[in-house]
């Protein structure tokens, strides 16, 4: 008997052999899917047509579970101290090639700085699509996700006042793919099958490693931060003799009945949240009259190298009770607002 | 005691009948058998890769199988003009790693070539190249298959 092999492959088995790499697959055959190979062959023999079938005989398509869950946000979340409802948001794609429930946890990561509290996730199914805009749904899994279907979800949580600017949160989201087929309810977690191939649909979990979730395990995660971004505000005071009796304005003294100008100035550092609603009170010595013809000045800018206030501020503030009263406008990040006034000394 | 004769005879009756019938048709001529198997690739602890075939145990979209029909001639007569046609499961592929020289089809086995000489319609009447994705069908054409020959036919594929 001579036997002879034809085979489709490039070369042969062997050279099929040598290349392993599994080509990306954009969707996958529907788990539970038979296959059936079956072969048509035409011939003749003594002239005479004939026909016949072969098959291979059928096979099962087993479940694939795999899910990927990405952070959408392209930057932490900032957030300030005492902020509520601070949002980041995820997406979870069923890779698998059935219907599968996603049951979602929220971890809270030990080595940042602090942690989020009153932690909720929603699904993003308000009516604005990919904002969390308060008509969305609280959920703690998702139900009944298709083959291929990307979920858009958010984890909101409260920001502890006591934070400070540059503190951030680490929040990790984790999906773990449980049985759908009761809409409304959880299914059990999927597991690998174990022991012989059967006639029925296999699992196989094919979920590769998140952030803190191993290969193979059904499950996937993806880490968020929120960044803390208050004002961090610096007060500088100084005062500068500005004339006395004697000696006029030319290298004057502070001796009784000295001019003094006082310089207030307010600092709010870099990358810090807009300080708003920021009011200076100074309450003044009893040795000194405080110049009501001068006035105050506010949002003037400030000399660093000297020390000293630019005489470039603006009328505002009031005095009363021995005390000056100088609310400023909102101070940004890396910038200084400063508040002056005149004193007499007695 | 009866039934011991009639069940011999119903037997033989059977026989009789279906003998001629056999010869008539000649579909005794060709022995033939499908089988799969899939791809299984192990890589060690130096990264080689080495690949086994398996029966198909778990499948699960993305793994390669080998399809294959073994025929064999066990008369003394000559088979001539043997083509064994295939078409692809629906669920599956032909893997990237076929035989470029393959003769295929990619509408449904009405017109046939090499995969490279194929155009497809795209989106919008405009014909693009065909690939691997688009093919239906699978040909083989051998001239004649001599007294007592045997052989296999295979095609990877890869689950869709």
């Amino acid at each position: 008997m001579r036997n002879f092999v034809q085979t489709a492959g490039a070369v042969s088995v062997l050279a099929l052999a040598s290349t392993g790499a599994t080509p990306a697959i954009a969707e996958g055959t529907s788990a539970g899917t038979t296959i059936t190979n079956t072969a048509t062959v035409d011939y003749e023999i003594n002239g005479i047509a004939q026909t016949q079938e072969t098959g291979s005989g059928s096979f099962t398509v087993d479940r694939k579970i795999n899910v990927t869950v990405v952070r959408l946000d392209t930057t932490p979340t900032s957030v300030t101290p005492g902020e509520s409802d601070v949002v980041t948001t995820f997406t979870v794609t069923n890779l698998s090639n059935d219907t599968v429930d996603f049951d979602l946890a929220v971890a809270q990561s030990s080595s940042d700085d602090f942690d989020l509290t009153n932690v909720r996730i929603f699904l993003d199914d308000g009516a604005t699509p990919g904002t969390f805009d308060g008509s969305d749904t609280q959920i703690t899994f998702l139900d009944e996700i298709a083959e291929d279907a990307t979920i858009t979800v958010f984890i909101v949580g409260d920001v502890p006042l006591a934070q400070t600017d540059g503190q951030t949160a680490d929040v990790i989201l984790t999906a773990d793919a449980h049985e759908a087929g009761t809409a409304g309810a959880l299914g059990a977690e999927y597991t690998a099958s174990v022991g012989a191939d059967t006639a029925g649909v296999e699992t196989v979990l094919a979920d590769g490693a998140g952030a803190t979730d191993l290969a193979g395990e059904g499950d996937f995660s993806a880490l968020d931060t929120y960044d803390v971004s208050a004002a961090a505000l610096t007060v500088l005071k100084s005062s500068l003799v500005v004339s006395d009796p004697i000696n006029g304005t030319t290298n004057p003294k502070a001796i009784p009945n000295a001019t003094v100008q006082y310089c207030i100035a307010v600092q709010n550092a870099a990358d810090a949240a807009t300080a708003q609603a920021v009011t200076v009170t100074d309450t003044l010595p009893a040795d000194v009259t405080y110049d009501a013809d001068f006035g105050i000045f506010v949002d003037g800018t400030y000399d660093g190298t000297g020390g000293t206030c630019n005489t470039d501020g603006v009328g505002g503030g009031s005095f009363a009770t021995g005390t000056v009263t100088a609310p400023l406008s909102d101070i940004p990040a890396s910038t200084t607002r400063t508040v002056y006034f005149r004193v007499t000394i007695n | 005691m009866n039934l011991k004769f009639i069940i011999p005879a119903l037997v033989a009756g059977f026989v009789v009948f279906a003998a001629p019938a056999t010869a008539v048709s000649g579909n005794d001529a060709l022995e033939l058998a499908g089988d799969v198997k899939l791809v299984k690739a192990e890589t060690d602890g130096e990264g080689n890769v080495t690949q086994t075939l398996v029966d198909p145990a778990t499948v699960v979209p993305g793994d390669q199988l080998i399809f294959s029909t073994r025929f064999n001639n066990p008369t003394d007569q000559t088979i001539a003009n043997f083509v064994l046609t295939n078409p692809l499961p629906s669920a599956v592929m032909l893997s990237p790693m076929a035989d470029p020289a393959l003769d295929v089809s990619i509408d449904g086995g009405q017109t046939w070539g090499r995969l490279s000489e194929l155009m497809i319609e795209a989106e919008g009447a405009v014909m693009r190249p065909a690939t691997h994705r688009d093919v239906t069908h699978i040909r083989w054409k051998l001239d004649a298959v001599a007294p007592q020959e045997s052989g296999t036919l295979e095609y990877p594929a890869i689950v869709r």
